[in-house]
């Protein structure tokens, strides 16, 4: 054997006894009985791969010794132990599920009313919206600056218009390609007052954005199209109040 | 006895294993070498063995100074007769049916 290839042998060697040996022991003098065991028998192997094999089945050796123990733990000790760990693991999972899947929204402002009012909250999917696509009409949760230079934050909108739309307003009603819109979900003032808007054609990747609130909402009217990418969740339906 | 282990073919191995020799004390790489089972396999095997009491342990100071103890093994009164019986057992179904009426040998209850 060339002295490249013992050296890589001896540092395999070490790595792998260091490792099991870590193991084994944590950071105790002594490990448990068949721990030690493997790890008294390491010296034997020869070779390697053959040590980091040994190494490989120490480890599982080490592992099925801890649930021995714990198998071994009075009955109610084993109970609570069991309901920490299932409380902690699923701590994580919700956490990670709210931050990436579903979470629940909270409304601040009265730009969406009447669908969604101030302390309603409603379901945001994180993830369906990536693969289905944003449609017309959808409500999502988008991270605009409301000025150029402010600070981003979040706000529920409904998407009017999607890339290569024209969006316009007429006698304050809003036209996407020269088709007006039926918008049952605005205000009752709203359709009497009407919209206002600067005609605009949705460059790719962008999103014309309008509250249902039209005289209170800061939306593309001000801030124009935001991007695809500033989209953060896509509203699923109101979940609380039930019912009004 | 507690509950005997099932005889997987692993275990099979590990009892021809140590019924070569019954009274000799084993070391585990040994064993893995002549059982061709993995430590990942051989160690929880010997572990459930071990806590069934079919298994007898002990530590074993090395001759070479500065090497630690080795864990040795072999097989209690109780192991030996289960070992022979599920040995046995396999033999049985591994024999070519006899053409007559099957006759299923059983060993009674108890120690067995």
């Amino acid at each position: 054997m060339n002295a490249a290839a013992e050296v890589r042998e001896s540092m395999l060697r070490r790595t792998a006894y260091a490792v099991l040996a870590r193991a084994v022991r944590g950071r105790r003098e002594r490990g448990g009985e068949w721990g030690e065991a493997v790890l008294a028998e390491f010296g034997e192997t020869r070779g390697g791969w053959a040590a980091v094999r040994w190494a490989a089945g120490g480890l599982r050796t080490v592992w099925q010794e801890r649930r021995q123990r714990v198998r071994q733990l009075p009955r109610h000790h084993r109970i609570a132990r069991g309901i920490a760990v299932a409380a902690a693991v699923s701590l994580l999972a919700g956490l990670a599920f709210s931050r990436y899947v579903m979470s629940v929204g909270y409304v601040v402002t009265g730009s969406m009313e009447p669908t969604l009012q101030i302390s309603d909250r409603y379901l945001l999917d994180k993830v369906g919206y990536r693969l289905t696509g944003l449609d017309r009409g959808d409500v999502v949760l988008v991270s605009v600056a409301l000025a150029p230079g402010e600070k981003r934050h979040t706000h529920v909108k409904r998407i009017i218009g999607l890339p290569g739309d024209t969006i316009e307003c007429r006698e304050g009603r809003v036209w996407r390609d020269g088709e007006q819109l039926d918008e049952p979900y605005l205000m009752p003032e709203d359709t009497e007052i009407g919209t206002d808007c600067s005609p605009v054609t949705v460059p790719p990747h962008q999103l014309y954005v309008l509250g249902d609130h039209r005289v209170v909402s800061m939306d593309s009217r001000q801030f124009g199209t935001v991007a695809e990418d500033a989209v953060e969740a896509r509203m699923v339906t109101r979940v609380w109040p039930v019912q009004r | 006895m507690p509950r005997p282990p099932p005889a997987s073919p692993h275990t099979l191995r590990l009892f021809e294993a140590l019924l070569a020799d019954p009274p000799r004390w084993r070391y585990g790489y040994d064993l893995s070498k002549e059982t061709a089972l993995a430590s990942g396999t051989l160690y929880p095997i010997l572990m459930r063995l071990s806590e069934q009491r079919l298994l007898e342990t002990g530590w074993e100071p090395s001759e070479e100074p500065g090497r630690p103890p080795r864990h040795i093994y072999r097989l209690t009164p109780d192991g030996i007769a289960l070992a022979e019986q599920r040995l046995a057992a396999r033999r049985t179904r591994q024999a070519p049916r006899p053409s007559g009426p099957i006759v299923q040998t059983r060993t009674a209850g108890g120690a067995a």
